[in-house]
């Protein structure tokens, strides 16, 4: 995707966000936009430093070390940043996320009829047991830590 | 622009969020947990509804083009997870150790228990495929390579792809939901065991646990968001190193004992009779 194209469709994301944002988490909606093109910025310039980046490493890994380091304690911005990036709810941008996987579930459902349940049994088994199993060892791992 | 071509599904896009976020999250009482839905949650179920084949609102072309545009949007995840981390980072390294050593059940934890299962329902070699990571794409790209996508292990994958792109999310979300409301385990620790590697799933999952531990809200974001960038960027390689061959030795070691293998040798005996 080109990178106009990429900031057109954040641009579309963040009218839903903010409407959701207001609707659902009752943010004030002036503050909240400036936050949403605040971590847009971010998004696109990580997106950019991949390309540019010889090192292959993936996209997910430089936008997350740009948006660390802005509101890291180095960072001159920091306060200001996260002031106007809290202002926009986690699950306010997560609606619209899942709103587009669903729409784009009806290609999968053909192959998806054909499948064995026992298959769809092992499906939820296999996201299970990564959620358990993590969550398990953190849980001994921060009380041998003394952090919980 | 093709974006603006595919206007249909934004305005769709747009329409759900805003009848999602206005009926809000909602709770179930179920035993001693609590079932937790969530916007996100009827937003996917919507979004499935509406994209029915039968239906046929929505076209081929528009659903990949709605796949790639949530490719996209959930960089603004990683965006949102890297600020919530930024002026804790300190604290972050302090649980350094927790972090790294819960990635082994991350990686591992697949295997564990959807192998035997997978095998005791009679598949074959496909419960390689299906059990070795959380099969989303970079995995698929690992098979894909090693057996080829015609194989059983190529079904496999596949096949619990589709099922993570169907079900993933939702099941996770209430899953964890749930768990977080059992008070079982520590916010902190339920908040790691959400990154497991796949945005939507990891959105859900801590969503939920948030949910119920709205004070933690901050510290449960930063957790799992720093263990899903932690599995995202290692994973890979994990998953081609360690948990790939891990399920091979596994299969063979188990599949005579609780497999297709006996069942086999059964049926086999049957026939010699």
């Amino acid at each position: 995707m080109k990178l106009i194209e990429t900031a057109l469709v954040l641009l579309i994301m963040g009218v839903m966000t903010i409407a959701g944002n207001t609707i659902g988490y009752h943010f004030p909606m002036t503050e909240s936009i400036i936050g949403y093109m605040i971590m847009m910025a971010i998004t696109l310039l990580g997106i950019v430093l991949a390309k540019f980046i010889p090192i292959k490493l993936p996209m997910v890994f430089w936008i997350s070390v740009i948006a660390i380091l802005a509101t890291s304690p180095i960072s001159p911005y920091a306060k200001v940043i996260t002031d106007y990036t809290s202002k926009v709810d986690f699950l306010a941008l997560t609606t619209p996320i899942l709103a587009y996987a669903g729409l784009s579930i009806g290609k999968d459902l053909v192959v998806f009829k054909k499948m064995s349940w026992r298959i769809v049994l092992v499906a939820l088994t296999v996201y299970t047991g990564t959620f358990l199993c993590a969550t398990a060892i953190a849980e001994v791992m921060l009380r041998f830590e003394g952090i919980i | 622009m093709s974006t603006l071509k595919n206007w249909k599904i934004h305005i769709a896009a747009l329409i759900i969020v805003i009848i999602c976020e206005l009926i809000g999250t909602r709770k179930i009482l179920i035993g001693p947990g609590v079932l937790l839905f969530l916007p996100m949650l009827y937003a996917m179920v919507l979004g499935g509804i509406l994209s029915w084949p039968r239906l046929k609102l929505i076209n081929l072309q528009e659903m990949h083009a709605a796949s790639a545009i949530l490719g996209l949007t959930t960089l603004m995840l990683v965006t949102k997870l890297g600020l919530i981390i930024g002026p804790s980072i300190v604290k972050l390294a302090d649980s350094g150790l927790a972090l790294s050593f819960q990635e082994l059940g991350h990686f591992l934890g697949t295997v564990v228990l959807g192998l035997p299962l997978a095998l005791f329902l009679g598949l074959g070699r496909e419960s390689i495929g299906a059990t070795f990571s959380i099969d989303r794409e970079p995995n698929i790209a690992i098979i894909a390579e090693k057996y080829g996508m015609d194989s059983p292990e190529g079904r496999g994958v596949m096949s619990v792809y589709i099922c993570g792109t169907l079900f993933g999310a939702i099941w996770l979300g209430l899953l964890a939901g749930y768990l977080a409301a059992l008070k079982i385990f520590h916010p902190y620790a339920l908040a790691m065991g959400a990154g497991v590697g796949s945005g939507s799933m990891m959105a859900a999952a801590s969503g939920g646990i948030k949910a119920v531990f709205p004070e933690y809200a901050n510290e449960i974001l930063m957790y799992a968001g720093a263990s899903n960038l932690i599995t995202t960027i290692i994973g890979i390689y994990f998953c081609l190193f360690v948990s790939l061959p891990v399920t091979e030795r596994l299969y063979k070691i188990l599949s005579p004992l609780i497999g297709k293998d006996k069942a086999k040798g059964q049926a086999s005996g049957g026939v010699a009779k």
